[in-house]
């Protein structure tokens, strides 16, 4: 066996900076600026209610709560915008999903990896309408890629191109193309 | 020769060893004492608990267990069978619930053999399988013969095309092959010195430091040597370390032969044999289309000592302690050059001689800052659960001590910065990480299971990006790259898994 090494050139690659991304749907927001609320109301009251003996302490616990609570609501105003910000991408050879506000997060999956593909939804996605879409490779003990905020019309498209895909990639037939909004 | 039998009839359905049963009870007996032992022997528990309840009933409860254990190992023995169905190993087990376990060969990415001391007398061994699904998806006979075992391993191990009718195929290629690798005395006894289960021991001691220290108390109550012990506060310090390494030196080094006893690595051909142990004979078989990183790791006093190990990864292997690498594919005691043609063997055509990139020096800055807050939040803490005992030193004191923790947290820092390093070479990457010592994952470029690219508003500003390669045990990350390259490489890496044979 002859062992070959030659050279590509980096600008003839396709670059994942260029892909297309779509823009998750607009009820993910309110969705997750709700699920962080409950949490939050969950541990201000814990904050408020937890029975403590020091009187110092004490005196010091409807700060502490107000404190929590306050935390509480800067976090859901920074899900809310990071929510808005989120987008994702199906181009022919893999799924892309950006993420973050303060911090930028695009992943990167390549659909050769892809084993396995899921449909989850909470009660209160389901009250939006969203669904999520979790992507599992071998060996992996979670999902390895998980899009959240899809319209669950949208999930469905993207979940039957990405399990056409694993049919094709197993048969060796050609790729089918990604749906139509979806693709970078 | 004991290979030349015929093999077993794999396609009929097979049993255990009737042996299975006894051997399938010392091994749990040993498996329970051994994840209890810390709660049977930490605080004294099972001493108190023989002693509350009255020596007789307790060696009663004992026997009762015995018996219940023996009728539930018979029946377990009863229901568990197995057999392959053309290339697919049908397993049906279960003592309550009837389950049927199906492993196709093509899935197969790691076959091991164990046989511990109280095997060997019947000719009996331990085979496990594992899928690409990892450690989860781990199948075990606890008990067959090694003839069957190897037979197993044989068919399910390769996916070379063979003849259907030769149900000896397996004996042409057994035991033959090219020896890598074997392991020296002295290359073992250093293994032990330079691995970590110097750290791993010093865990697993740590709960018998207060029944030791209760015992010292009441053997040395008023001797002249605890005196003179309380009189000299350092040198009771210096000889504690000291005789504490030493121990610690002396049960790693023993755990090193009792492991890697007569280590040999064998070549054949589609996979790669190794077969170790002291007592417990373990042979491990490595599927060379499976390997999916190698990893090149070194301790500090590896790093001075010149010695490292090579842990072969597959699917599903997280990084993990020295316990987890124990059941990894692991070659011990290498040399540096040692470890290079070894790697050379596993990855044709990579030469290992580029010399790796950095990371930005603002990733050794960021480090300084992160350690310096963790710093800063641990003497809070404890200074908060000192309160009036913490020691109150003059001014002085007090910029001695900062200027001593400053000088600290650089050297942390800049010596993980410095660890950290990448290469590309070919159709193969390189990444290094540490502090002291070193661990260079080695993998082809298109064995990456996922990519992704991280910037915080800081990096945002400074032109830096994070780039995180996800890989079948685990995730490399490499901090602060310049954004340009972080994007060169993620779209190459892509490229070379999406479309592997084009891009190189």
């Amino acid at each position: 066996m002859t062992f070959s090494n030659s050279s590509v050139e980096p600008d003839t690659l396709p670059a994942v900076e260029e892909a297309r991304l779509t823009s998750v749907s607009p009820r993910l927001a309110p969705c997750v600026a709700l699920q962080q609320m409950w949490r939050w109301l969950l541990l201000t009251t814990l904050a408020l209610l937890f029975p403590v003996t020091n009187a110092t302490l004490a005196v010091w616990q409807p700060w502490f709560a107000a404190g929590v609570g306050g935390l509480g609501a800067m976090m859901i105003v920074a899900g809310w915008l990071e929510a808005k910000r989120r987008a994702y991408g199906v181009r022919e050879h893999d799924v892309i999903y950006h993420r973050g506000l303060l911090i930028h997060r695009t992943q990167v999956l390549p659909l050769v990896r892809l084993q396995h593909v899921e449909t989850l939804s909470s009660p209160i996605e389901r009250a939006f309408g969203l669904v999520r879409l979790a992507c599992f490779t071998a060996g992996g003990r979670g999902a390895d890629l998980l899009l959240e905020g899809l319209p669950a019309r949208r999930a469905e498209a993207v979940k039957h191109y990405l399990l056409s895909r694993l049919d094709s990639d197993g048969d060796g037939q050609p790729p089918p193309s990604p749906p139509p909004s979806a693709s970078g | 020769m004991k290979h030349q039998h015929a093999s077993p009839s794999l396609e009929h359905w097979q049993r255990l060893s009737p042996w299975a049963v006894g051997l399938l009870l010392v091994t749990s007996a040993i498996s329970i004492v051994r994840q209890h032992l810390p709660l049977v022997f930490g605080a004294g528990a099972g001493l108190v608990f023989i002693e509350r309840i009255g020596l007789y009933e307790a060696l009663l409860g004992g026997v009762s267990l015995l018996l219940a254990a023996i009728l539930l190992s018979l029946q377990y023995y009863r229901r568990f069978r197995f057999r392959l169905d053309g290339d697919v190993l049908v397993i049906q087990k279960g003592l309550f619930e009837h389950r049927e376990f199906k492993v196709a060969a093509r899935h197969v990415q790691h076959i091991a053999i164990h046989q511990p001391v109280y095997m060997r007398l019947f000719g009996v061994v331990q085979w496990q399988v594992e899928t690409l699904a990892g450690e989860a998806s781990r199948i075990e006979l606890p008990g067959i013969s090694r003839d069957l075992a190897e037979a197993l391993g044989q068919r399910l191990g390769s996916s070379a095309p063979r003849d259907p009718k030769a149900s000896e195929w397996h004996e042409s290629s057994a035991k033959g092959g090219q020896i890598r690798f074997t392991i020296t005395p002295w290359a073992l006894t250093l293994h032990g010195l330079t691995s970590r289960s110097i750290y791993v021991i010093a865990a697993m001691l740590s709960p018998l430091i207060r029944p030791v220290e209760r015992w010292a108390h009441e053997h040395f109550p008023g001797s002249g040597a605890r005196e003179w012990l309380i009189d000299s506060p350092f040198m009771t310090l210096g000889l504690t370390v000291v005789a504490l390494v030493a121990i610690l030196a002396t049960l790693a080094v023993f755990a090193s032969w009792w492991r890697f006893h007569g280590y040999e690595l064998r070549d054949d051909g589609e996979r790669h044999v190794q077969v170790s142990g002291l007592l417990q004979r373990q042979e491990q078989a490595l599927s060379l289309r499976r390997l999916q990183v190698v990893e090149w790791a070194q301790t500090g006093l590896g790093r001075v000592l010149g010695r490292g190990y090579l842990v072969c990864r597959q699917f599903g292997a997280p990084g993990g302690g020295e316990a987890e690498e124990g059941r990894r594919f692991l070659v011990p005691g290498l040399t540096r050059a040692q470890g290079g043609d070894l790697i050379r063997t596993l990855w044709p055509g990579i030469s290992m001689s580029n010399a790796l990139s950095g990371v930005s020096v603002i990733y050794r800055r960021v480090l300084m800052l992160r350690i310096s807050l963790a710093l800063v939040a641990g003497l809070v803490g404890l200074s908060w659960l000192a309160g009036e005992g913490w020691p109150s030193p003059p001014a002085w004191g007090w910029g001695v001590l900062a200027v001593i923790l400053l000088l600290v947290v650089w050297i942390l820092a800049y010596l993980r910065w410095k660890a950290l390093g990448w290469s590309r070479e070919g159709r193969y990457m390189r990444v290094r990480q540490g502090l002291w010592g070193h661990r260079t994952s080695i993998f082809p470029l298109h064995n990456v299971i996922s990519v992704s690219i991280q910037q915080s508003w800081l990096q945002r500003r400074r032109g830096l990006a994070t780039l995180h390669l996800f890989l079948a045990n685990g995730r490399l990350t490499l901090p602060f790259l310049d954004k340009r390259v972080a994007v060169e490489l993620a779209d190459r890496l892509l490229a070379s898994v999406e479309a592997p044979l084009s891009v190189e």
